[in-house]
């Protein structure tokens, strides 16, 4: 009789969700995710090539940059939130329910996004498994995604039943899990000796910084949604804030540390291929990009707050990570556009390179791209206010 | 063990440009119409020093270069792409997820999507002429006769032995990609 109790008191305990979240904005946000179904109509009956702006020389785009973001932004809260209830830094723990619902969902969503982009993903989930290319970095990344994901829900499981010895394994198995992935996704791009801009080990380090990154500042945000602000923040969350603002400050030293070197060495000596792939951000087609959304909102103005702030305003922190997430949305799709803006064949008469203008090949991404990354964004934030309204995600 | 490895060696300072190649190429292996669906092309050389009356136009045709160290098989996460036993580079269209890691991995731009085979497309070298004993049809129709095709592994071979007397060039060596298309300098 008494498990009974328990049993209905867990259960009841787990669906005490958020009431602060209005229901009305959770529908309006799900009923404006609908505006992928354009993209989706039009990849449907008309094809990829026909929707989507990637050519034979620019075959990634901006799908592929926002699955890059989606699945940045789900490692970041993974290893973020493994600091409270895998590393027992218990002032972190607080964090743990909300960073792990959103890592799954943000994954979900990019998985969403890859399967729009990828030209038979049903076909993928079956040779990936009876023909698998264990040389390949999508092969691995794919796989290690899928355990992860997989390890993320169990440790969600966990949490919510308040199994702490369940969310700690499970919870370490998704830390090391979601580091492979992640590392492995960037040797997707760092691998390919053909791309100068991408190849090296740059950018598998390089991903798991940004993750890191992303990570903060969407805990940061989902905390100021979840409270609707600081003033009704209990003290622990607060606690766990600002601790998290001071790490992403130095984080974000770091990576305009790692930006700068890696700018330099694209630029040093001209090294071919290289030095043009950077120019296309520097003074190039993506130089908005890069100034102002990559530099200034991702890097410069988050930095500036934090350190303004030295750490201790939870509103400058929101400012901050709003200001950075906007600006890693256009760090990824830089970072996959340029390293293709430089043909791997001269345009000469007769080459029949692709899109091709002053030695630039061109890419612009169509309305079915935007709509769909557009819906998969707005999807992910409704979700997350629904799990915040319908799931208990306060740490007791 | 194979005792065949397929190469072509390109003359290219005879090729006029006809793009007899690339037609031929495209009704032997029924690629799609479309200015960017193709496996082979012809390309200009341009040189911007020369100065009248010295001046000739130069042409590079090219395809897939059947690398010997083929960065697109090593990525292809489903095997689609591989490499036969006698060195050419397929693809198996039943298995490919339209991923594009090939496109990006290749150095050359010698790949395309096919719409018609709802995969990605590239040069076989006309992997089903070989079993007959047929030459791959670029090779076959070409007027000044450009490219030769070889079995590298017979050395006895006079089309083969040009390895040892001409200077040789290969497209980007830098790659480490061991490319089996090797053009007289």
């Amino acid at each position: 009789m008494s498990s009974h109790t328990e049993a209905v008191k867990s259960h009841s305990d787990i669906f005490n969700g958020n009431k602060r979240i209005p229901l009305s904005v959770i529908i309006v946000l799900l009923a404006l995710s609908a505006v992928s179904l354009y993209g989706l109509f039009n990849v449907i009956t008309q094809g990829h090539t026909a929707s989507y702006g990637t050519t034979k020389t620019v075959p990634w785009g901006i799908l592929i940059s926002t699955y890059v973001f989606f699945v940045v932004s789900s490692t970041g809260l993974c290893l973020i939130s493994s600091m409270g209830h895998v590393f027992n830094i218990e002032k972190y723990e607080v964090i743990g329910k909300r960073a792990i619902i959103l890592a799954i969902l943000t994954i979900c969503c990019g998985f969403f996004v890859i399967a729009t982009e990828i030209g038979h993903p049903i076909r993928m989930a079956i040779y990936n498994v009876i023909s698998p290319n264990l040389a390949s970095a999508i092969w691995w990344m794919g796989t290690l995604y899928g355990i992860y994901l997989f390890c993320i829900i169990v440790e969600f499981y966990f949490l919510m039943t308040h199994n702490h010895k369940g969310a700690f394994y499970a919870g370490l198995a998704g830390f090391i899990a979601g580091i492979s992935a992640h590392s492995n996704l960037g040797a997707v791009f760092g691998f390919l000796d053909a791309r100068p801009f991408w190849h090296g080990p740059y950018l598998p380090i390089y991903f798991i910084l940004s993750a890191l990154i992303s990570g903060c500042a969407l805990v940061i945000i989902i905390f100021n949604v979840a409270y609707k602000g600081e003033a009704n923040m209990p003290a622990k969350a607060k606690e766990a804030l600002l601790g998290i603002a001071k790490i992403f400050g130095l984080l974000l030293g770091i990576i305009i540390f790692f930006d700068i070197w890696k700018v330099l060495t694209s630029v040093y000596g001209a090294p071919p291929e290289k030095y043009e792939a950077v120019m296309t951000m520097i003074a190039g087609p993506l130089s908005i990009n890069f100034w102002f959304f990559e530099v200034l909102l991702g890097m410069l103005i988050p930095f500036a707050l934090i350190l303004g702030t030295k750490g201790r305003s939870i509103k400058a922190a929101l400012v901050a990570s709003c200001s950075a997430i906007v600006g890693i949305f256009f760090m990824r799709y830089d970072l996959v556009v340029a390293g293709q803006l430089v043909p791997m064949r001269e345009a000469t008469a007769g080459s029949r390179v692709q899109g091709v203008v002053e030695g630039l090949a061109q890419y612009t991404p169509t309305a079915s791209e935007i709509t769909i990354v557009a819906g998969a964004i707005i999807l992910c934030a409704g979700l997350y206010l629904a799990a915040e309204r319908f799931l208990n995600l306060t740490e007791d | 063990m194979s005792n065949k490895k397929y190469a072509i060696i390109l003359d290219d300072t005879t090729c006029i440009d006809c793009k007899a190649c690339t037609l031929a190429c495209k009704t032997e292996n029924n690629v799609e119409a479309g200015f960017f669906s193709y496996r082979n092309w012809v390309g200009e050389i341009e040189n911007d020093q020369a100065v009248f009356p010295n001046i000739r136009r130069k042409f590079r045709p090219s395809q897939c270069q059947q690398c010997d160290n083929p960065p697109c098989v090593h990525v292809c996460p489903t095997r689609a792409s591989y490499q036969t036993e006698d060195g050419v580079v397929l693809v198996d269209y039943h298995k490919c997820i339209l991923c594009k890691y090939c496109m990006t991995a290749c150095p050359y731009d010698a790949r395309y999507e096919s719409h018609d085979k709802h995969a990605i497309d590239k040069c076989t070298f006309c992997y089903h002429r070989l079993a007959e004993g047929r030459e791959p049809a670029c090779v076959e129709t070409c007027p000044p006769k450009v490219r030769k095709f070889v079995n590298l592994l017979d050395k006895q071979d006079e089309n083969t032995k040009l390895l040892q007397t001409e200077a040789i060039e290969v497209q980007k060596p830098e790659k480490g990609t061991k490319p089996k298309l090797y053009y007289i300098k």
